[in-house]
């Protein structure tokens, strides 16, 4: 099967197969419809079909009666802090974030810079569905297209919301690789302001990805080689649009992206108590330090939308999931890359702590991650039949997103995959040999 | 019969109206056609400044950039500087963005070929079964290319014509020209052009806008503006442009429009002046042409309408200037295309070196007084129409090619259809006006009662 996603966070797919201009184009226009024309902002990420996709957005934009304003190549969230200075109704972020080079993809905005949440999106499909979209006439199109650059704005929130003098005093030394995405233009001037000697890699916009954009410990051995040879206190690794983070220690250790939350949240509740938001797929190592130190955890689906609405609710003091964004409410309530490096170096200066020394401070638990491909007119009718089995096992259980079975040695979370047809079965436990007997445990009843 | 649909596909091209029937995924569908049918490689890309060009230039990228292309963007420029940059970049071809004459609301695509020229009859029909098709090349990742934004082509353009044709000579007095581009995508550079060969410029609508201050086509009742301007400033000559500036009107220094079927006629007179050669004219094309080729004993050869079949056999000929009726000037030493620009420096060229006037450059040869009808006539019509009048006129000499024309004693005259409207145009030619309007009145009453049968 031909991968093109149209989902509620979205429209996906690969470029020069299913991601085609008329595809783009009309999104563009149930989007500018959606919206009711206004004003909206785009930006993109580095992807070589950055180009040929942000014309297409432009094109079915301006035909639906919109304004338009260019943001160009910058991280997602700088659109998103773009999004209220410049009084815009929306926003359309070209990057399919951690895939691959040769995928590409339209995330939608709202007017208060968050994601369209489940309601929104499932709107806006229909009207692309519909097909019927609204089109300015000669005399109410507009005649051009505005730029801006989002950076500054952002560089001067990010300023705001930590304690760069600080920061500056400590002088961290910090290797970054920037995967040669939309970070290359925020990252090493952030870490510059924040008095860091920065060692970049991989931090020309122009040049391809060298290697996956996920910052997962498989994609950070080059960061690892350069903490490692230039003596850095800390190694960060960003995907293509600024959401997500990975950690090294100085020790040249990368974390585990799953990590980069419980790294953050490690520090918030050092800081403070409070509430931190994260979906039930990610690691309970989040859960095991709020009760170190007196906060709690709430949990929401899967997906940025629910983290940020919950922590609006909650007046939560960090957000985020297992992937590796984070969500820092003082820069805004999104994921932020920037923001996370912001938040983490201030921590390190204010406890003075190695970066080794808190991750061998984070609980450690053991996760498996295993994928169940699945017919996709098959999907739903495979997790009812493991629902029913857990019910009749009367084991205890949440719905939140999926099935996630809590048991006394660990947890099972059973979801259908937002983008592939595939089950997506995440167990974690105390022991290695305990997650793999409860993956076992799971795959048995996904059988039946 | 249904409403008569606003899109026009034909082998001019895609036609239509924004926010009715030119769509960005109609228009992004034919730049994948063009993109796949010339091959992945360099396509110039320009526009007049129409409110929908934007929207439309940004379709055209997508398109072309899916299938491989890069583009490079001159942005607002004539007609003619896109087809000069094509050769002059050794591209693979062109997309000229504009609706030439058409009302505000009308957009289009214009395709040239590698040489510059646009696509002819049969090139056009293989880009439209690429399009129908609708199996368009698709690149992935690392084939994907970029868009080159590039701003000096307006400046080549205007560097050619100074190479080709040399500033006026000096004079006493320079001339002085009024200049009305229409807001049109000669606003900024005619004036420029005009000031470079050496003449005092006066520009009026020289805002490219997109908004029309005058109907685009530069026909003598949509002059009054100019007309007022150089009988206000006592200018030498008034010139007046259309939209995408590749048609030429005059209007002498009496502050009177001397017809747009006389601009080839003067540049013609100072072209085989200087350089004698054949000389190529659609078959609707003033009879004075031929009294001016006659007079430098050149010979004139006759084409069906429109710029390519003009600019096919001047090549065939190596005709050293050509044209069309409509105000369009094509002097091969610049450009194979229609030209406002090359068209304002040989009339300039012209008055400067014979030191007479508009009026006295158009009394020197007999004056032929053209009119030009029109009627609205349903498509299933107009074969109908044709095959009664070769049928009725059966006696004389009738030529074919395109459309159907007479040659009467007194005159000739054409009965066509048209190529991007639902109409049918009948012009007459004849050395008294009356006549004219005697010929036109009867094909007129004729092609009337043949649509109403």
């Amino acid at each position: 099967m031909k991968p093109l996603k149209i989902g509620i966070t979205g429209v996906r797919g690969v470029v020069g197969e299913t991601f085609t201009p008329e595809v783009v184009v009309a999104f563009s226009q149930a989007f500018g419809t959606y919206l009711d024309r206004g004003r909206i902002l785009v930006c993109r990420d580095t992807r070589p079909s950055g180009p040929m996709v942000r014309a297409a957005v432009f094109a079915g934009l301006l035909a639906a009666g919109c304004e338009v304003i260019d943001l160009g190549v910058c991280p997602t969230p700088s659109l998103q802090l773009a999004i209220t200075r410049l009084n815009a109704d929306g926003g359309i972020a070209i990057t399919a974030g951690h895939n691959p080079s040769q995928w590409n993809a339209l995330k939608f905005v709202r007017s208060d810079g968050l994601y369209l949440n489940q309601m929104q999106g499932e709107e806006l499909l229909d009207v692309f569905h519909q097909g019927e979209f609204a089109k300015a006439t000669w005399d109410e199109i507009k005649r051009a297209i505005q730029y801006e650059d989002p950076i500054e704005h952002h560089l001067e929130v990010l300023r705001r919301a930590f304690d760069v003098a600080m920061i500056r005093t400590r002088q961290f030394k910090v290797a970054v690789d920037c995967c040669n995405g939309a970070c290359s233009r925020l990252i090493p001037r952030w870490l510059e302001e924040l008095g860091c000697e920065v060692l970049a890699v991989n931090d020309d916009p122009s040049a391809a990805f060298p290697h996956r954009p996920e910052p997962t410990p498989e994609t950070m051995a080059q960061l690892k080689a350069v903490v490692k040879a230039g003596h850095a206190d800390i190694g960060f690794a960003h995907d293509a649009d600024g959401e997500r983070l990975g950690i090294a220690t100085e020790s040249g250790e990368p974390l585990s992206e799953e990590l980069t939350l419980a790294f953050a949240s490690w520090i918030r509740f050092k800081e403070k108590p409070g509430i931190v938001v994260t979906n039930v797929s990610t690691t309970s190592t989040v859960d095991l330090i709020a009760a170190r130190y007196g906060g709690s955890v709430v949990r929401t689906p899967v997906g940025q939308a629910y983290i940020s609405e919950a922590m609006s609710e909650q007046n939560a003091i960090l957000g985020g999931e297992g992937s590796g964004g984070v969500t820092v409410p003082e820069v805004h309530l999104t994921h932020d890359s920037a923001a996370a490096v912001g938040l983490i170096l201030e921590g390190l200066a204010r406890t003075g702590e190695r970066a080794s020394a808190v991750a061998k401070q984070l609980p450690q638990l053991w996760m498996l991650k295993h994928n169940v491909p699945v017919e996709p007119n098959r999907l739903y009718s495979v997790l009812q039949n493991f629902r029913g089995a857990i019910e009749r096992e009367h084991l205890e259980h949440d719905l939140t997103d999926g099935i996630k079975v809590i048991l006394p040695e660990g947890w099972i979370h059973v979801r259908a995959s937002n983008t592939e047809s595939m089950i997506r079965v995440i167990v974690e436990a105390e022991e290695a040999a305990t997650a793999r007997d409860l993956l076992d445990w799971a795959r048995d009843r996904l059988k039946k | 019969m249904r409403a008569i649909p606003t899109l026009k596909i034909s082998i001019s091209g895609v036609r239509g109206v924004i926010g009715e029937s030119l769509t960005p995924t109609l228009l992004t569908r034919f730049a994948q056609a063009f993109g796949t049918y010339v091959g992945s490689g360099a396509i110039v890309i320009g526009r007049d400044p129409r409110t929908s060009g934007e929207m439309v230039k940004q379709a055209v990228v997508a398109g072309l950039l899916s299938t491989g292309c890069r583009v490079i963007d001159i942005g607002m420029c004539p007609v003619p500087t896109v087809q000069l940059l094509v050769r002059h970049r050794g591209a693979q071809g062109g997309i000229a963005i504009t609706a030439s004459h058409n009302p505000a609301e009308w957009n289009a695509l214009k395709f040239v070929g590698p040489d510059g020229l646009f696509l002819d009859a049969g090139q056009a029909r293989e880009l439209l079964d690429i399009y129908h098709q609708g199996q368009y090349t698709r690149v992935t990742d690392a084939d994907m290319r970029g868009v080159e934004e590039t701003s000096g082509a307006t400046d080549l353009h205007i560097r050619a014509i100074l190479e080709a044709l040399g500033p006026l000579p000096h004079r006493d007095k320079r001339l002085r020209v009024v200049i009305d581009a229409c807001n049109g995508a000669g606003s900024l550079v005619g004036p420029k052009l005009l000031a470079a060969l050496g003449a005092e410029v006066i520009a009026i609508n020289a805002t490219p806008n997109g908004l029309f201050p005058r109907p685009a086509e530069p026909l003598a009742e949509n002059l009054g503006d100019l007309c007022a301007a150089v009988s206000e400033h006592q200018a030498d000559v008034g010139f007046a442009q259309d939209m995408d500036a590749d048609r030429l009107a005059i209007v002498s220094e009496r502050g009177v429009p001397i017809g747009e079927d006389q601009t080839l006629v003067l540049a013609t007179t100072y072209v085989l002046g200087k350089q004698p050669g054949p000389v190529v004219a659609n078959l609707a094309t003033t009879s004075a042409l031929e009294y001016v080729a006659k007079r430098f004993a050149c010979s004139l050869f006759l084409s069906k309408i429109g710029e390519v079949n003009v600019t096919e056999i001047m090549q065939r000929e190596n005709a050293v200037i050509g044209g069309e009726g409509n105000g369009g000037v094509i002097y091969p030493r610049v450009n194979f295309a229609r030209d406002s620009l090359v068209g304002m420096a040989l009339v300039l060229h012209h008055l400067s070196q014979s030191g007479q006037t508009i009026t006295e450059c158009v009394n020197s040869f007999p004056r032929f007084s053209m009119i030009k009808e029109k009627l609205a006539c349903p498509s299933d019509k107009i074969a109908v129409v044709l095959r009664m009048i070769s049928r009725e006129y059966a006696n004389y000499p009738i030529d074919a090619r395109d459309g159907i024309k007479v040659i009467l004693p007194e005159g000739w005259f054409l009965v066509r259809g048209s190529n991007t409207e639902p109409i049918i145009r009948v012009v007459a030619e004849s050395e008294e006006e009356a006549k004219a309007r005697d010929i036109v009145a009867n094909v007129y009453a004729r092609v009337q009662a043949c649509i109403n049968s």
